[in-house]
């Protein structure tokens, strides 16, 4: 009893000298802070897109100030939203992919087999449109869960994956319309032209709606969910998620999944505009989405970006496109620009961020 | 301190134990190793190594390169599965099929490379594969709050949890990755693999103190590393490996830096 009295007194005496070993040590105070309650404009000022929003408002001011009558009128800015908003829908996908350090090349090749599928579907088989609809957006998600699958179970780089699919599907595009266009015939009050192509109180085009709407969910998901913080793990160093316990390789598949459904919707929003199927539709298109996510501050090398850049990076090429149409500038001179637009994003977002790190 | 102060301090340690769990008998070791084996091809790793580590108590784990040490780890860690012996938990056999069963065991492990996403904040590093949700959102307000506290437990001197990991210092990434196995395991024994080899002597400071801190909290540590004069100034009991054997297992009262390099390189005798 004595003794166990005695040996508690010394223990308390260790720690007493510990603790003042350690606060004479540190005479930094070791404060970790709670996250002080910053103000709206600091936020803002912290964000990776500040960039782009930069760029692309000076974008804005420079076709409104040479062109007056013409660019800035609420038509023409209408006009640019529903050009951009195919592009847009796909680049969410691709987003995912960027930030979980992965890339589908395929995606222009899907979202043209996929519009060759509905319209086949609605006019040589008779399926109602919106059943197609859906088996058009159930057979994107297959070809997004083979493209991850893949990927992930063999550890073939997604790059070489999504190549060849690029192929595959542009072959079978080809192979199921035999390289015609596929018509539809459709009554022209039905609710599926209606809510593809129709007009919100006259005025937005239906497909503008479609893109925020995809917009604000995949934002929402990407940056206050539990998938959405897995995703940029993934991306950002997947030994560390695996370690943690995440199962880096589902968050892969679903992200392809994600891509190649949005194809389908994308597919869908084109079909009920031109009221037919291209083979060809699509060609090339893979360029212009990742041009947008990367243009938009997503690096490519993973664990950052968003969904709100993408969107700026995508309203940045859409308005070049229509701005140099306004100014009466050759249409070859289109690529040109891009590229252009591409190298300068890229170069101004290294130089940012080697100042702040 | 002396090594006398010490071993009192362990005794103690287990007698308010055994008072806590209302019984007569000395409460087992918080975990227990016997007769661990382990083969890689025709490399045996491990040879029935035994070993027992105590609460409030830090092992230094020392050996030569390929001696074991990192095998050994692993098992208890769940990485790896012995191919033969037993690992006890509180005095009953378990079994670790991947690090999540160890973790829920209160054994939790930083690694070499910390495991640690560079462009994520402070907070959201701390509960990776453990985000808290409320609903389907993420509870970002909790995550910084609890991310904030357990850094202050460690007296870390981390300036915010929201500032991304990559921009920290060296011992300020090894706080992280400390701050997530005791969070994310509400650890009672931290394992360690070379914690200090790529810090600067002001950073190798602050985590030694951190590791004494862990034990002040009545943590077990097991600290991997190759530096003796490391070892001695956090470890109670020094533990040495060497060819997959346990040839020593010293209280540091009763050893010095020439016995351990002996036993680490095998010489017959002092």
């Amino acid at each position: 009893m004595n003794e166990e009295h005695e040996s508690l007194e010394v223990r308390s005496r260790v720690e007493a000298a510990l603790d003042d070993w350690e606060a004479l040590e540190s005479g930094d105070a070791a404060v970790c802070g709670l996250p002080e309650r910053r103000g709206l404009l600091a936020t803002i000022l912290r964000m990776r897109e500040i960039s782009v929003l930069g760029a692309a408002v000076l974008l804005f001011v420079v076709l409104s100030l040479a062109t007056p009558n013409l660019f800035p009128t609420p038509e023409n800015l209408l006009l640019v939203a529903r050009q951009i908003s195919i592009l847009a829908i796909i680049a969410i996908g691709m987003t995912f992919l960027f930030i979980a350090r992965e890339i589908d090349l395929s995606a222009g090749s899907t979202y043209g087999f996929l519009v060759v599928c509905l319209a086949f579907l609605i006019s040589k088989w008779s399926v109602s449109p919106w059943l197609a609809v859906l088996i058009t957006v159930l057979v994107g998600l297959i070809i997004g869960f083979v493209n991850g699958t893949v990927v992930t179970r063999f550890g073939i780089p997604s790059f070489i994956v999504t190549l060849g699919m690029l192929s595959i599907l542009r072959g079978f595009a080809l192979l199921l319309s035999g390289a015609w266009p596929v018509l539809i015939r459709l009554p022209q009050e039905h609710s599926f032209l209606n809510l593809t192509a129709g007009r919100a109180w006259g005025t937005v085009p239906a497909q503008v709606l479609w893109m925020a709407g995809l917009m604000i969910i995949a934002g929402f998901v990407l940056s206050k969910t539990r998938f959405g913080a897995h995703v940029y793990a993934t991306g950002g160093n997947e030994e560390a998620a695996i370690l943690t316990g995440i199962p880096t390789k589902q968050v892969k598949v679903i992200c392809f999944m994600v891509t190649s459904a949005l194809c389908g919707i994308a597919a869908s929003l084109l079909v009920g505009q031109m009221r037919s199927g291209h083979p060809t539709t699509g060609t090339g298109f893979e360029l212009d989405i990742i041009a947008a996510v990367v243009i938009g501050g997503t690096p490519l090398f993973g664990g950052a970006g968003s969904v709100l850049g993408t969107l700026l990076g995508a309203a940045i090429l859409g308005m070049i496109t229509n701005g140099l149409v306004l100014l009466g500038a050759s249409a070859h001179f289109e690529p040109v620009a891009k590229g252009c637009i591409i190298i300068g994003a890229i170069m101004v977002d290294t130089l940012i961020r080697q100042r702040r790190v | 301190m002396g090594g006398r102060e010490k071993q009192l301090m362990e005794h103690t340690t287990t007698q308010v134990n055994a008072d806590n769990t209302k019984s007569a008998v000395v409460r087992p070791p918080m975990v227990e190793l016997r007769g661990i084996c382990k083969v890689f091809g025709h490399v045996q790793a491990l040879q029935g190594v035994s070993l027992s580590v105590y609460e409030g108590e830090v092992i230094g784990l020392v050996g030569d390169n390929g001696a074991g040490k990192s095998t050994l780890i692993k098992i208890i860690s769940g990485a790896y599965q012995p191919d033969a012996g037993t690992i006890l938990v509180d005095g009953a056999p378990v079994q670790f099929n991947n690090p999540r069963d160890a973790m829920e065991k209160g054994i939790a492990t930083v690694y070499q490379n910390l495991a640690l996403v560079d462009q994520r904040d402070v907070a959201a590093n701390i509960f990776l594969g453990r985000e808290l949700v409320r609903g389907l959102v993420l509870d970002q307000r909790r995550m910084l709050e609890e991310s904030s506290q357990v850094l202050q437990q460690l007296r870390s001197d981390i300036p915010s949890v929201e500032v991304a990991v990559g921009l920290l210092s060296g011992g300020q990434r090894q706080a992280v990755a400390i701050a997530r196995a005791i969070q994310q395991g509400a650890a009672r024994l931290v394992i360690m693999d070379e914690p200090v080899a790529a810090l600067g002597i002001e950073e190798t400071r602050k985590v030694l103190r951190l590791i004494s801190r862990l034990k002040a909290q009545g943590r077990a540590v097991i600290v991997i590393s190759h530096n003796l004069e490391h070892v001695f100034s956090v470890a109670d009991r020094i533990v040495v490996l060497r060819r997959g054997r346990l040839v020593g297992d010293r209280y540091k009262s009763e050893t010095n830096a020439a016995e351990i390099v002996h036993l680490i390189v095998g010489a017959e005798r002092l």
